[in-house]
């Protein structure tokens, strides 16, 4: 595991969002390695470790994950609830929204299932790299993350 | 020691004896009786005894009415009819003869008497005479005959009764009014005639006088029959009537026609039903609504953030190939792309304020403003707000801060290039309980035949180009109004700046 290198797990369904964040996140300065996953399940099975995401070493476990809501298969909220419902320090991982909806009960469902931080999408490409921008700057750098080991 | 010795039984017999045999002591009982008149008449009824009873029921003494005929106490017709030597002839073939009837007193007036008369044998079983007891039953019969009576007059209540097999044996002016049957037609008929043919079918009217036996009454409700064939509405109760010895022996029944009252409340339970039905409808297309403007706000969005985002991505990464036509064709799609964008929002918040549920709760005017002045922080000009910090009024806070960023949104944009948009917010209570809020601006103004379509939805006064926007945002404040129970109005002239208001109930801190 490379503690040094800072790693980011985005789940995004939308490839269009995808690489837009993509970019974002390659853009600032210090690229960020990201690892897409397009819907819950498959987030589930890199977070629990599950083939072919069984390897720690070219499959890190993320600083933060970056979770939208609608995702096919298990959605964001679900995922977010196994996060936190594990028994080991995994239910400490750092969880971001990141999604389009501005609802109040999305947001309010998403703090109470124990997210760290709920964004919206914005309108515009400008606004989308300066959120990621601050996004790195904040959870990549300020924050102190805690200690998640595999199970 | 003394000893006691119980009687024995001769002893005992012996007593009971002497007092049978004391004609003294019998007499004495007889005359001390004073409600029952208790006489012995001969074979042939001839009076031979009278007791103070009989003095006092029928006004002769013992001495004016011994040795007469018994008759004398019968109405004329009666003994003419022979009445009189009949009863005496059934006493003595049977032993024991009662009738309820008239009788006469000494003053020639009526009683209604219950009399008893009994045969009495010689040891030898010989006929020696017959004993009368006549009691004064008038009073009891008068209660009866005002009670019946009162019955009889009821009209709004059909009241009845029935024998132990279900026959009608009275029959008042209410069963004749609400059934169509007069008492002769009707007594004597079954009553389960009233009942329709499906009620027959299902064994009602044997399970109705079942119950009643069983439990003492039975009370329901139910269509029953009139004469002609009609149906009607019955509420009714049944109840069992019993003798002294328990014995059942009959029913009376009591029945209204609510008819009117069965239709109203059927009718209630109707409109009842298919108002849940049309509320469960709505629920269901709000909800329905509310999953289509959740999926619309997410899946239609996202293709025009990607065209907003590759057409600037490809404007910026390209910028050295790119020459200024192609640069602003990128540019019109990422404005137009973004423009969609506003639209899509701007209309699902629109219909979303149709459907959402607003409930209103204290909301500082203060911190509303504070909340859509911070969306608005990237937008050029000044915005000045003069408001109390405790004001409060009863508003839906999100809506609220919708209505307001509308308005200071439109305060902001709407003015000629050359002036520095000015906008002052101002709040006071009103004399009718509600809180006025007043946005003033320096803007282009509005003349006064369009101040009142700019509330409509897509309504614009101006290009894309002059002044870009949706045209919902009033209409979204009009609506954000009405569903909080608010108003909304302007005052402007054209060229000279607007002030848009709003007013809320007040909250008292």
């Amino acid at each position: 595991m490379n503690d040094e290198r800072k790693f980011v797990l985005l789940v995004e369904d939308d490839p269009n969002d995808a690489r837009l964040i993509q970019r974002c996140f390659d853009r600032t300065a210090l690229p960020v390695q990201v690892m897409r996953l397009q819907d819950g399940d498959e987030a589930v099975a890199y977070l629990d470790g599950v083939a072919p995401y069984d390897n720690r070493v070219s499959h890190p476990l993320p600083c933060v994950v970056l979770l939208d809501l609608k995702l096919p298969r298990r959605s964001g909220l679900e995922v977010l609830q196994w996060i936190r419902s594990r028994t080991y320090e995994l239910r400490r991982l750092p969880v971001v929204m990141l999604t389009s909806s501005h609802h109040a009960v999305d947001i309010n469902r998403a703090y109470d299932l124990g997210a760290n931080s709920y964004l919206v999408k914005p309108e515009t490409i400008e606004q989308l790299t300066e959120l990621v921008g601050l996004v790195k700057r904040y959870w990549l750098t300020i924050n102190r993350d805690p200690r998640v080991t595999v199970s | 020691m003394a000893v006691i010795k119980p009687m024995d039984r001769t002893d005992r017999r012996g007593a009971g004896r002497q007092i049978l045999h004391s004609e003294a002591a019998f007499r004495s009982l007889i005359e001390s009786v004073h409600d029952y008149a208790i006489l012995m008449l001969d074979p042939q009824g001839i009076i031979v005894t009278w007791n103070p009873g009989a003095e006092h029921i029928k006004g002769y003494s013992a001495d004016e009415i011994i040795g007469q005929h018994f008759s004398v106490f019968y109405p004329a017709e009666d003994r003419q009819a022979g009445k009189p030597e009949f009863e005496l002839a059934v006493a003595s073939r049977t032993g024991r003869f009662e009738d309820e009837n008239w009788r006469l007193r000494k003053d020639g007036s009526r009683f209604w008497a219950n009399v008893t008369i009994t045969r009495l044998n010689d040891e030898a079983g010989n006929l020696i005479g017959f004993g009368k007891i006549t009691r004064d039953l008038t009073e009891r019969r008068r209660a009866e005959q005002r009670y019946r009576q009162l019955i009889e007059s009821v009209s709004d209540y059909a009241i009845f009764s029935l024998d132990p097999s279900g026959i009608v044996t009275s029959w008042n002016l209410g069963a004749e009014r609400i059934k169509g049957y007069s008492a002769e037609e009707i007594i004597g008929q079954h009553f389960s005639r009233f009942y329709p043919p499906e009620y027959l079918a299902a064994g009602l009217p044997a399970y109705v006088l079942a119950q009643a036996e069983q439990n003492g009454h039975w009370e329901g409700e139910g269509w029953r029959l009139r004469k002609d064939g009609s149906r009607f509405w019955s509420s009714a109760v049944v109840t069992a009537i019993r003798d002294e010895d328990g014995d059942l022996v009959g029913f009376s029944k009591v029945t209204r026609d609510i008819t009117d009252r069965k239709l109203l409340l059927d009718q209630i339970k109707e409109h009842a039903a298919k108002l849940e039905l049309r509320v469960k409808e709505r629920e269901q297309t709000n909800a329905d609504l509310e999953a289509f403007s959740y999926s619309v706000s997410h899946d239609l969005r996202a293709p025009l953030r990607a065209i907003q985002g590759f057409a600037s991505a490809l404007k910026e990464d390209y910028a050295d190939t790119l020459d200024a036509t192609a640069t602003s064709y990128l540019t019109t799609i990422s404005d137009s792309a973004l423009r969609m964008n506003r639209l899509v929002q701007d209309l699902l918040n629109y219909s979303r304020l149709n459907r959402i549920d607003i409930e209103s709760q204290p909301v500082s005017v203060a911190e509303a403003l504070e909340q859509a002045r911070l969306e608005l922080a990237d937008s050029p000009g000044e915005i000045a707000v003069h408001v109390a910090p405790g004001l409060q009024v009863a508003a839906h806070e999100s809506t609220l801060v919708q209505v307001l960023f509308n308005l200071l949104s439109n305060a902001l944009k709407f003015h000629l290039p050359e002036v520095i948009p000015k906008v002052a917010v101002t709040a006071a209570p009103l004399d009718d309980g509600s809180v006025r809020i007043s946005i003033t601006d320096n803007g282009i103004g509005i003349a006064p035949q369009h101040q009142e379509r700019i509330f409509n939805v897509f309504e614009r006064l101006h290009g894309q180009e002059t002044y870009p926007g949706t045209g919902i945002g009033l209409a979204i404040v009009k609506r954000g109004m009405q569903r909080m129970h608010g108003k909304v109005g302007l005052q402007s002239a054209d060229g000279d700046g607007s002030t848009f208001w709003v007013e809320l109930p007040a909250v008292n801190a």
